[in-house]
Order: structure tokens, then sequence, then C-alpha cells
């Protein structure tokens, strides 16, 4: 297993800059998750990790040594434009995308029977690719970004068009592979799916990074937090007006006071203050979620 | 296991067992036994068109008749004709295509031929029947005109590779054929390659590919693939020449020239190992430098219907290659054709056509083959870059100042 650093990369075509300085590390077997909004520079990054686009500037390395070809074929990858052989059997085409990256026959063979399993393809393995609905052709693709145990798995958009059981049967898959140590990049807009599936963020827009970092470092640095109280009397409100830096927020569904204050504010003072005041029969502090941390990231009000 | 490996057999394997190369190869092979066998089926067909009614004095029509029993079918022989003939009256003649009523005159021999098609006969009349001629201007019997009007010519060769006239035929016979399948099994596998790449391409394939497989190495393997099955194909359709010669000899074994003879001739051992050397060389030659163009030209489209547009322009100097190689079957020394023959392109079609069919100074074959394989590199290192960034590219076709961008780097 091995790290994966991206050093102020770089990319342009023709007079569009793609991506215009984007610095990142994936540790060993975490899951790293790329977000960012259309036309960020996502792609174009997870190109250059994969040899696919020379960077114009700066470098890519695994484990302190620039990604080769000898490298690129431990890696893994699912693009976002999916494609297969349309008359190529499910079988062959996943065996010889395991070919491609090493796995001899009859080893290829027999890793693409266990994905077809897994995937629960059993049925279509000797169908071609043509005849398959959208949702098991993408299966098919991950058996094949995945039959050869890459060390390090990139999957751009990997949800996109999935109904919600092809979506949960590749959460289980991706999730296999992290507990087997595969290194994961990722990018979606599917923000729940990878607030659970990643261990760090990197928010991207414009071709820079705006935010990076794991979620608590990435809370860490969020300026405000918001409070809830129940229950939304007059004298409450009152002590919640009078602390420094608060703002009112609009009501939540359950009818509670929402108010946002400083990062710093003491939430024990604050909580002490406010039973002081009256009754009290809730009193939540709301973190950041990932999606906050996104919008305000890409200069989007939260 | 060698990744090219992979994608050689891979690509091998599919090619071999698609459609289009099956067909392909049938229709080619179809289309040899046409050649083969169509002129001299032909030929028997035109039977019809070469009988003739003949009319006039005995002693005239009968001595006629044996003279012109070499190109004629007489049908009949009669004293008079109709002051018109009519069609009744051939069909009433053994179908006969015209009706010649021959006369003496103070000219000698006079004939007035009625035809069904004016534009036959003339020519083929007056030599068959020219003996005659000259036998009533002179006195000199008929049979001894003939003798005399047979010159015995035999020609020797001089400067060139074949000893006498019937092996110069058979070269230009065997050049004309190999020239042929060049075309094709060039053609057709380097479209073939441009459907290959297309598909990957508008499949959304391609991307997945070039991050496993470094993008030269996959085209050189997509290359060496179709090269392989273009020699399965050239074998197929070279045996199917000679059994089809065979067959068309023993057919029609009453004598004459035919294509099917010249195929007849193509076999291991009367073929110049030579000439299959620089068939071999520069079908390999026109070979890559035709399927990388092509293979760059079809990373650049988005749907498989811009195919035919972008094939277009490629297909042209294929085209004219095949054009000039049978100007060079002619006239192989020509100035022009010898500098064809230099030219990327175009030599793997005009140069294998002049050393089939004559001596070629040694140091233009070898400044043919260095400039063609130099330009075959080139082209692949220009096409790899193409290739290389075209694949990737989706939207709209990029323009022609882009694409030199992209040459330049």
């Amino acid at each position: 297993m091995g790290t994966l650093v991206l050093s102020r990369v770089a990319r342009s075509f023709g007079s569009v800059t793609a991506v215009r300085d984007v610095s990142l590390a994936v540790e060993p077997g975490t899951t790293f998750g790329l977000l960012g909004p259309n036309g960020a520079g996502k792609t174009t990054t997870m190109r250059m990790i994969l040899g696919i686009l020379v960077p114009d500037r700066g470098a890519v390395t695994w484990d302190g040594k620039p990604v080769d070809g000898r490298v690129r074929r431990r890696f893994g990858y699912l693009p976002e434009e999916r494609g297969l052989y349309g008359k190529l059997k499910v079988r062959e085409q996943i065996a010889y995308f395991g070919r491609l990256h090493g796995i001899a026959s009859p080893d290829d063979e027999r890793r693409a029977d266990a994905w077809i399993e897994r995937l629960g393809l059993g049925e279509y393995a000797a169908r071609p690719c043509a005849e398959l609905s959208k949702g098991n052709q993408q299966k098919v693709q991950v058996a094949c970004a995945a039959l050869h145990e890459p060390e390090l798995l990139v999957l751009d958009e990997p949800f996109s068009g999935l109904d919600p059981v092809n979506a949960q049967v590749l959460l289980e898959t991706l999730r296999s592979l992290q507990r087997g140590g595969t290194s994961l990049i990722m990018s979606s807009h599917q923000m729940w799916q990878l607030e659970d599936l990643c261990d760090a963020f990197c928010v991207i827009a414009g071709g820079t990074v705006r935010a990076s970092g794991t979620l608590a470092q990435l809370r860490a640095g969020w300026p405000t937090r918001v409070v809830e109280v129940d229950p939304a009397t007059d004298e409450l409100r009152r002590v919640l007006e009078a602390t420094p830096g608060a703002r009112a927020l609009p009501p939540p569904e359950s009818g509670a006071l929402a108010y946002e204050v400083p990062a710093d504010a003491d939430p024990a003072a604050l909580l002490r203050r406010l039973v002081g005041a009256g009754d009290v029969t809730r009193f939540e502090r709301v973190e950041p979620s990932l999606r906050d941390i996104y919008l305000r990231a890409i200069g989007e009000a939260a | 296991m060698n990744v090219m490996a992979v994608v050689f057999g891979a690509e091998f394997v599919r090619r071999l067992t698609s459609r289009p190369f099956i067909f392909a190869t049938l229709i080619g092979a179809l289309g040899i036994v046409a050649i083969a066998v169509l002129p001299r089926m032909l030929g028997n067909i035109g039977g019809d068109t070469r009988r003739v009614v003949l009319a006039g004095d005995p002693a005239l029509t009968a001595t006629a008749r044996s003279l012109l029993a070499r190109d004629f079918d007489v049908t009949d022989v009669v004293r008079t004709l109709p002051a018109q003939p009519t069609t009744a009256f051939l069909d009433a003649h053994g179908k006969a295509a015209a009706a010649a009523l021959l006369a003496r005159d103070a000219g000698g021999l006079r004939v007035t031929a009625y035809a069904r098609d004016p534009s036959e006969f003339r020519s083929a009349f007056a030599r068959d029947l020219s003996p005659l001629q000259v036998a009533l201007a002179t006195g000199v019997p008929v049979a001894a005109v003939r003798e005399h009007l047979t010159v015995p010519v035999d020609v020797r060769g001089v400067g060139g590779p074949f000893a006498d006239e019937s092996s110069a035929v058979a070269a230009k016979g065997i050049a004309y054929l190999f020239v042929f399948l060049l075309y094709l099994a060039i053609l057709l596998n380097a479209q073939s390659i441009m459907s290959s790449v297309a598909e990957e391409k508008t499949s959304r394939i391609a991307e997945l590919l070039v991050a496993s497989v470094d993008p030269s190495l996959l085209l050189a393997a997509k290359i060496l693939a179709s090269a392989a099955t273009g020699f399965i194909q050239l074998g197929v359709w070279i045996l199917v020449g000679v059994l089809s010669g065979n067959a068309v000899t023993t057919m029609f074994s009453h004598g004459g020239p035919s294509a099917g003879a010249a195929m007849n001739a193509i076999g291991p051992l009367s073929v110049p190992p030579g000439e299959i050397l620089a068939f071999i060389a520069f079908f390999l030659i026109g070979f890559v430098q035709y399927s990388v163009l092509y293979a760059a030209a079809a990373s650049l489209i988005n749907r498989t219907e811009d195919l035919g547009s972008v094939a277009m322009p490629l297909v042209f100097p294929v085209v004219v290659g095949f054009i000039l190689a049978q100007l060079a079957l002619e006239n192989p020394h020509a100035s022009n054709v010898v500098a064809f023959s230099e030219i990327p392109l175009l030599a793997p079609f005009v140069m294998f056509t002049r050393i089939a069919v004559s001596s070629v100074p040694a140091w233009q074959v070898v400044l043919a083959i260095v400039v063609n394989v130099a330009a075959a590199a080139l082209f692949a290192w220009g096409a790899g870059r193409v290739y290389r960034v075209g694949l990737l590219l989706y939207g709209r076709p990029p323009s022609f100042r882009q694409v030199l961008a992209t040459l330049r780097g």
C-alpha cells in the first residue's frame, strides 16, 4: 500500500485552465472524497492521477515516486462516462480487464466468476454487455475496475444513474474494498454517501483547492455553530439574542429556536444562562454538515 | 503478462470473428473468383454476336468461311441477300448477328455487311478476309498468302527481368492481381481499425482503456492485430485466386489468354521470392501508414455516423495509388511513375508494381523503403499524439488548427 501525493498540479486545454493548483495526499487504506461543482476540475485531477493526462506543472507521486505504467496497473478506475464493449460477453469483458492489469489466465476467469457472483450478475455472465440494463452494466464496470484488487481505486461519480438498490450494492462493495485495505478516491454529488464513506475530503472549485482535511478538521475551521433550543419562549430567545455574534435562523420544522453562534462561544456557559432564564427541554449544538462546508467553500451561502 | 500481448490477442480474436471481417473476406474471395471466371464466361456469352450468314459466289464464300472461322461462327451460306435484310432474315439463318454479301469488283473483294450492331464486324472482317483480298489481287493461292502473312516474331527480353513475352505478360497479370489485393487489404483493414477506434471512443470505453494501457501501446497492438488478420485475409484470397485459376483453366481449356491463366501462374514456384518479399514489405509499410492515419482520424469523431466524412480524404490516396499502379504496369520507368514510386502513401502500390514488372535500380528501391519507413514512423508519431488526445475529446470536433497544435505538443 502506498501514499498518493499531488503536489501543485495544473493542467490547461488551450486557453481553458481546468486545474490551476491542486495539492492533496491520500494515505494508504483511506477513502478520499473529491467535491466540487461541475467543471471544477475533479475529473481532470483524477485523469492526472491515472496518467491519462500529463500535468502541465506539478507532480503526481505514489510512495514518493512518479506514477509510471507499472504503478498505474495497480490502480483501478471507474470513469464517470461508463463504457463497455457491447458485443463482448460479461465474463469475457471482466476477465479481459483483469488481464490488462496483469492477472494471468486462468486466474482472470476465476476472479471474474467471483465478481459476477458477488454482484449478482450470474444470469448475465454469458450475455453480451449491450443486452444488460444500465445498472447491471455499471456493476460490470465496477468488476472491471476492481478485479485486480487495486491498491488505489479512483471512482468518478460512482453513484450517478444508479437506482437505490444498485447504489446500496455499490456502497457495500466499496465498504468491502475499504476493509480489504484499498485506498479509494471518489467524487460524488451525493454528500451523505461521501460523508458516510470518506475519511478525508478536498473541495475543488475553479481548479484550486478551497478546503481539505478530515471532517473533524473541516468542522474545526468552520467559524460558527448552530444551536437549537426548546421551547421557543421569549425568555430563552432574549438570552440567545444577547449572546455576542449570535444570529437568528429560520426556525426548523419542530418550531425550536435556531441561532447561529460563533464557533468559540462556550456551549456550557450558554446553556447555564438559558437554564437561568427559564425551563429548557432541549439544547442541541449542531455541527456543520459536509454540505454546509462544501457550499461555503465554493462560495455559496450555506 | 505483457499488456501489449493481451490487447493484441483480444483485438485479433475480436477482429477475426467480427462480421465485417468475415463478410469482407468472403466478398473479396467472390470478387477474385469473378475476376477469374467472368471474362471467360462473358467470352462464351459473346458467341451470339459472332454468328454471321454469308452470301455470294460459292467460290468466294467457301474460302471466306474457312478464313472467318478464326473469329466468327458462320451459321449459313446463301447465294444472295434480300435488298435490305431484316432481323427476321437473320433469325431464320441461325439467329445470326450479321449477314455479309461478298462480291468481286475491280479492286478485288468487296464486302457489304448488314449487322444488328453496326459498330461490330468491320475490323475483324477486314483482318480475317485480307488473305482472300491479296489472293484475288495477285493470283497467289489463299493458303500461300495466309502462310506469308504470318510473320514469325520471337520477342526476347532485354535489360529486364523477363526472358520472353509470355513471362512478361504473366508477370503483369500477377502484379495486377497483387496490387488489387494490396488495395483491398489496405483499404478494408485500415477502415476496420478506424471502426474499432470509433467504437471504443463512442462507447466511452477508451478512457477506461487508456487508464490501463499506454495509448501508443494500445494503437500499436491494434495495428499489429489488424496486420495479422490482414495477412490471413490475403492468404485466403491468394488461395482462392490460385484455385479459381486452376478451375478456369480446366473448365475453359480451349485456349486463349485470360485472367484465370494469369492467376494460374501464381504459385509458390512461379512467383519470384523477391516479388513476394516486396509484396510483404510494401503491404506492411502501406498498412502502417494508412492504419495510423485512419486511427487518428477516428479518434477525433464523436459519432459513428461521422466516420464516412472523416474516411473520405483518406480513401483518396489509396485510390490514386491504385490508379497510378495501373500506369506503372505499362510504363514502369516513366519519370513521373518513378517519382510517384518514392512518395509515401503511393509508393506501396507504385513501387511494388514497378518491382513486379521491371528491373528497378536498387537505389530507387532502397530510397523508397527508407523514405516510406520514415514516413510511417512520422505518421505513427503524429497519429499517436492525435489519438492520445482525440480519444478523450468529446463535444465539438477539434478544428484543423487544434489538431496541428496537438501535433506540436
